[in-house]
């Protein structure tokens, strides 16, 4: 591991550090009318410093350790005039006590007060967008793909337990069609080593996946949507750490802090986090079995024995928060490395691997500047970069062949044996490694003109430069092996207009995609006096295309808002598209052209319905999906079967339409009730026949119920209990079948019903959570893929610490 | 030849009792006659076999389903087989890769890529959609692979032979270990896998190993063996003959080559049942590949094996392997000088025992059908080396034959499915003594999809 613990322990270090001339400023805000105000933004600041919280249900802010000194607080709820309040901090704790004046509703009998979380805000903007907060997830033995996973629209199909290969779907488009981003930066920028398998959901503030639709700011060639992470950006002072032991040997354990010197701004931050897992669970079916002599097969249960996964990683970041000149500015560096045993290839077969593993790390170096308000009041700027190197390698060179009970097989003559081809998985040994330099920048500047206009220019760079190499080939081999590089430059352009008291909101935006793919494969030639030297061949390809969309909401009543939205959404063919794939025997096409897609949403949100103690959102979203020029390789055939030659070519096009909806019912504020249900048809069209796309889950379900107890056990504790189910229709590997066929079954996916349940329970001092979770409660086996098992039963059990005040 | 007409008897007696096997089994001497066995009826199923496409019209990835008729019902053009509504789905990823035992009573199958590749399966028939398992489950994946290119062998329908080659390029060192800088390429290394599979009692019988060369020039400029399939038995049944297909690298670069001389067709040839010795063979008639796609591509007939050759550059040929097991390089049969065309491919063949076969090819003049390259079926006679295009069959731009896999023999009459992509089609009956065709029952056809053949 290169990555020290300097920066945590400069960390601790400065947790012990105190000021003593500090105050606690505590409040509460109410309306003229005496009902609290929820989720009011208050501010403190003077010259040195800013602060900002939101009150709480009761009405109740804190703003703690703030220096001695002059303060103005200010207090903005969308329901009341804003208010402004000068207070002098001269004491270890103050107390404040203010009413605001609400201004539409005076004359009303009854006083609702209506709060638009963040959440809330994203998910009326018009976008099919579903905002996936992580905060008590993060306390539980929860995986981020399984929150993902739950959320109505987006289907992850996992190869087995932690760290195992993952498949995004978004309203039934999957693989590069998706496009997946921490904070705005492509996600393949950090490799394998720090993704959605490692980034703990404690890291994560919350996860924004937008379906068909993207708008500007995160402008990717992304043709059916993009997932975004969003990481932490609080400034309070803080230290979390976590750590979780369960079933299959699994512990993962997390840390994170902040500490900010209130006076300067000089800010330190910084993360850790560990994942190890055995992934040792139970597997059976019709490939797992014991061959003995003369190749007899006997079925068994086996024990997954070479699946060990181990991540490691963390990230450090200095600089300054809300001063003058920024709100952000942390410059750090973000290292991580894993290791994943490989226990079968796309299929559990009756050869499972023994030694094939895959490594991979990464060490990038980061920036951050977010100001609002440059210069001049509505000009917000924000910039994300890293730039690094990442690597990744496949070790693969035990030919011996080995069972499914761990030991070594047995051929038909009783002999242990090796393969032929010198490996585990087919092809041959290999420790292939694949060397990448990255850089990925997003900037964006918008502009709010006023309250109803504002403009956004986004720009985002990513670039890989690609070498590849096996140390078990030959310098030969390795010298002729071509390299490949890659730029992408995305401008977007972004028109956001709200009208009619707020009522009506649009954006519209134009992007601008560029990509320049660059092959540099070296070859032999010969000068006049017959003198042969290696020479570079380089050949570059450059794709330009536009692409423009817009997302609108109107809200019809305060309780029923339509959304509507739309894009014309491509795919840049990628550099294996372009160039080719010397490995695999695919040659270039520069003449290939974009995968495109026009997308479609309409959506409608009721709520929330607030009646008693009960409250009732349900959002329901129509989409379809119009794709074309799908990029494919062409069928087998006489002429290519006995090629080196064959090429991606555009093929044909695609269909998906369906519908997600949703239903949130909340009871008193301790008992919430979430349903999603998803499906879709997904056709496509080749040489002008339409057929129906196999291998694809079209329906699923996800529930989960919380029901929160105070005061229980101890006084000013938390206990929440937990159950969630996920449901996902039986579907086909292959083809739809005829009316009256007979061994349909062989290819089928059974029908999946998982059911998980948790509790958690909040230490009356509110630092220490402890969580246990049940997974798959009834134990039944679940397949994402055709005869790919995943963990059955598992427990976990994980504490929490966190410390808010120093 | 071993063909055997009593097969009906034996194989159903086989099902039941290996002693019994080993008594039938020297009822094998009654092969090779053309004459029927009078104690038998001629009556057998015929399993036609159709391939669904999967995401592109003929490519047959969709599932490859089987449905079983009567001989009289094969012959009646009045009876509509529709095997993608009614059929038995063979499991396997891919298309399956079948063979049928001679009575048509059995058939084998060894599924093709997925978790299950390389499964060994016998059904037995019982008309229509049933098709019964029988015998224990069995893999050749350890040996060949999980994709395995499988025949069975002509020898009472005992045995299937899978194959696997597994390359690697080697480099000398120019005597300095140290510095690989001035390492040069010498030539690329074919280690080939041959595994025997004990059809009736589901068992692994052998399996051996060899690096196999090319002569030191060949591999000098790079040449080497990539893919293998179609073992064939010779006459003795002491040699096993193994067809080839040859790529090259460029030996400067260590890089594939595309546009390289095709040498003359290679076979190699290992002793049977020790599956030792190998040898390679080299035709000065044929050039290009014997390694076929997935129907079988040579067969034993009179004492010698018949070979087809694919992607030749003045157009296929049917070689011979005479029973001293080398080429008979006498034994001159074109096809584009046969049929008159240019370009010929053979995408399948199948000869009857009077020494006639239906052919499957395609030439440079076929029509760009829906799939691919329009075929067409050929009488052939290997004794007189003629071909004759059968215009009985109706020609259609969109019949495929590329996946072309089975063709039923009973005495002189061979069954072939016509069927173009997507549209329906018949079964053919052809008399190859007269070259007679008869329209038998029709095969309903649904989008993208072909049928390919008769088990």
């Amino acid at each position: 591991m290169f990555l020290n613990k300097s920066p945590f322990l400069l960390l601790l270090l400065l947790s012990s550090i105190t000021f003593s001339q500090n105050c606690t400023l505590e409040g509460l805000v109410t309306f003229n009318n005496n009902e609290p105000v929820l989720g009011a933004y208050v501010t403190i600041q003077n010259k040195t410093l800013k602060k900002e919280t939101a009150t709480g249900i009761d009405g109740e802010f804190k703003f703690n350790t703030i220096p001695f000194g002059e303060y103005h607080l200010e207090i903005y709820s969308i329901d009341a005039k804003p208010k402004k309040i000068k207070v002098v901090l001269d004491a270890n704790k103050k107390t404040i006590h203010t009413t605001l004046t609400l201004t539409d509703y005076q004359d009303l009998d009854e006083v609702q007060v209506i709060r638009k979380s963040n959440k809330t805000i994203k998910e009326t903007q018009g976008f099919a967008v579903s905002v996936i907060k992580t905060k008590e997830a993060g306390l539980r033995n929860m995986q981020t793909n399984e929150l993902l996973n739950a959320t109505a629209g987006v289907k992850i199909r996992q190869n087995g337990g932690l760290g195992s290969s993952v498949s995004y779907s978004l309203n039934g488009l999957s693989g590069s069609a998706i496009r997946i981003f921490i904070d705005g930066i492509p996600i393949s920028v950090y490799g394998n080593s720090y993704n959605l398998n490692s980034i703990p959901p404690s890291m994560i503030k919350d996860i924004e996946v937008y379906k068909g639709v993207v708008p500007g700011h995160l402008a990717d060639d992304a043709l059916g949507g993009a997932i975004n992470i969003v990481l932490h950006k609080g400034t309070r002072s803080h230290l979390n750490a976590s750590v979780s032991y369960g079933s299959f040997n699994t512990v993962q354990t997390h840390i994170n802090g902040l500490y900010r010197f209130d006076k300067s701004g000089f800010t330190v931050k910084g993360s850790l986090f560990n994942n190890y897992s055995d992934n040792d669970y139970k597997v059976s079916g019709r490939s797992i079995v014991v061959t003995g002599l003369g190749g007899v097969q006997t079925p068994i249960t086996a024990r997954r024995f070479n699946d060990t996964y181990r991540s490691t990683g963390g990230m450090a970041q200095i600089g300054y928060t809300n001063v003058k000149w920024a709100d952000q500015f942390l410059i750090g560096f973000n290292a991580s490395e894993d290791y994943k045993e490989v226990q079968h290839g796309a299929f559990m077969t009756i050869t499972p691997y023994k030694g094939r593993f895959l490594e991979s790390d990464a060490l990038l170096a980061n920036l951050t500047y977010q100001k609002k308000d440059l210069f001049t009041e509505g000009l917000d700027v924000n910039i994300n970069g890293v730039y690094g190197k990442r690597n990744r390698a496949v070790n693969d060179t035990v030919a011996a062949a080995y069972s499914w009970n761990g030991e070594r097989a047995i051929d038909f003559r009783g002999d242990e044996y090796e393969y032929t081809w010198g490996s585990q998985q087919e092809g041959g040994p290999t420790l292939a490694k694949i060397k990448r330099h990255v850089a990925s920048i997003r900037t964006g500047v918008s502009y709010e003109i006023n309250e109803h206009h504002k403009v956004l220019v986004n720009y985002v760079y990513s670039g890989i430069d690609r070498e590849d190499s096996d140390a078990l080939q030959s310098y030969l081999e390795n010298t002729f092996k071509g390299t490949r590089n890659f730029d992408k430059n995305i401008y977007a352009l972004t028109y956001e207009i709200s009208a009619f008291e707020n009522k009506f909101k649009a954006s519209l935006f134009g992007k601008h995609y560029q990509q320049k793919t660059t092959s540099i494969d070296p070859a032999i030639e010969t000068d006049s006096e017959g003198n042969s030297t290696v020479v570079d061949e380089i050949v570059s390809s450059n794709n330009t295309f536009n692409g423009y969309g817009f997302a609108t909401s109107y809200a019809i009543t305060p309780k029923l808002t339509v959304l509507a939205s739309a894009e014309k959404a491509i795919r840049l063919p990628n550099e294996t598209e372009v160039f080719g794939n010397d490995g695999d025997n695919v040659v270039a096409n520069p003449s290939i052209k974009p995968e495109q897609s026009n997308n479609y949403n309409l959506g409608f949100r009721f709520g929330k319905f607030n009646f008693n103690k009960h409250g009732l959102t349900v959002s329901t979203n129509l989409f379809t999906r119009n794709i074309k020029d799908r990029i494919g390789l062409p069928i087998e055939n006489s002429f290519n079967i006995d090629d080196e030659l064959i090429l991606y070519v555009n093929q044909g096009s695609g269909t998906s339409k369906g519908i997600d909806a949703q239903l949130n019912y909340t009871y008193n504020r301790n008992f919430t009730l979430n349903f999603n249900v998803s499906k879709f048809e997904l056709n496509i069209v080749n040489s002008g026949i339409e057929i129906d796309v196999p291998n694809t889950p079209f329906m699923t379900m996800n529930g989960n119920l919380r029901y929160s107890f105070k005061n229980l056990i101890q006084q000013k504790s938390r206990l929440n209990l937990f159950y969630s189910f996920h449901f996902t229709e039986d579907f086909s590997y292959s083809p739809k079948q005829g009316s009256n066929t007979v061994g349909d079954d062989f290819f089928k996916v059974p029908e999946q019903l998982a059911q998980d349940f948790g509790l958690s329970y909040a230490f009356p001092n509110k630092q220490l959570v402890v969580s246990f979770d049940i997974k798959n409660i009834f134990d039944k086996p679940v397949y994402d893929n055709l005869s790919v098992q995943k963990p059955g039963r598992a427990f976990y059990f994980k504490l929490n610490y966190s410390i808010h005040k120093f | 030849m071993k063909r055997n007409f009593l097969n009906i008897q034996t194989l159903g007696l086989l099902a039941i009792s290996i002693g019994l096997f080993t008594a039938c089994t020297s009822d094998d001497d009654n092969g090779g006659t053309t004459d029927p066995n009078p104690e038998q009826t001629n009556s057998r199923w015929i399993t036609v076999a159709a391939a669904k496409m999967g995401t592109n019209p003929g490519d047959g990835n969709g599932g490859t389903l089987i449905y079983s008729v009567s001989t009289e019902d094969a012959k009646d053009p009045t009876i509509s087989i529709n095997a993608f509504d009614n059929g038995f789905i063979a499991p396997s990823n891919r298309t399956a890769r079948l063979q049928s035992s001679e009575d048509g009573n059995t058939i084998f199958n060894i599924s093709y890529a997925g978790d299950t590749g390389g499964n060994y399966t016998k059904y037995t028939v019982g008309g229509g959609q049933n098709f019964t398992q029988t015998g224990s489950a069995i893999s050749i994946a350890p040996y060949v692979g999980t994709a395995p290119r499988w025949i069975k062998l002509f020898d009472g329908d005992n045995t299937g032979a899978a194959v696997y080659v597994d390359t690697e390029h080697q480099f000398d060192d120019n005597g300095t270990p140290d510095d690989e800088t001035d390492d040069f390429y010498t030539h690329t290394e074919a280690t080939i896998g041959v595994v025997t599979l004990d059809l009736v009692n589901s068992a692994i019988n052998n399996f051996e190993e060899h690096v196999v060369p090319l002569s030191a020039e060949e591999e000098a400029q790079g040449y080497y063996f990539s893919r293998i399939d179609m073992p064939t038995l010779n006459a003795a049944g002491d040699k096993l003959y193994i067809g080839a297909r040859l790529s090259k690298v460029d030996p400067a670069t260590a890089e594939s080559d595309s546009d390289f001389e095709i040498l003359g067709s290679k076979t190699i040839v290992l002793d049977y049942p020790s599956l030792l010795n190998p040898q390679v063979i080299t035709s000065t008639v044929g050039h290009g590949n014997t390694n076929g796609y997935r129907s079988i591509n040579s067969f034993e007939y009179n004492g010698s094996v018949y070979q087809a050759n694919q992607s030749d550059p003045e157009g296929s040929h049917i070689l011979k392997i005479d029973a001293n097991n080398q080429y008979d390089d006498t034994y001159d049969f074109n096809l584009d000088d046969a049929l008159g065309v240019e370009g010929a491919y053979i995408l399948a063949w199948r000869p009857a025992a009077n020494g006639k076969a239906v052919l499957a090819y395609r030439h440079n003049g076929s029509a760009e059908g829906v799939a691919g390259a329009q075929g067409f079926f050929a009488l052939v006679d290997l004794n007189a080396k003629t071909a004759v295009k059968i215009n009985g069959i109706p020609d259609n731009t969109d019949l495929y034959l590329f996946q072309y896999q089975g063709f039923v023999v009973q005495d002189n009459d061979i069954y072939v499915t016509q069927a173009p992509v997507g549209q329906n089609g018949n079964i053919y009956v052809v008399d190859t003594e007269t070259g007679n065709v008869t329209k038998g029952a029709e095969l309903v056809n649904i989008t993208g999809s072909h049928f390919i053949g008769t088990f």
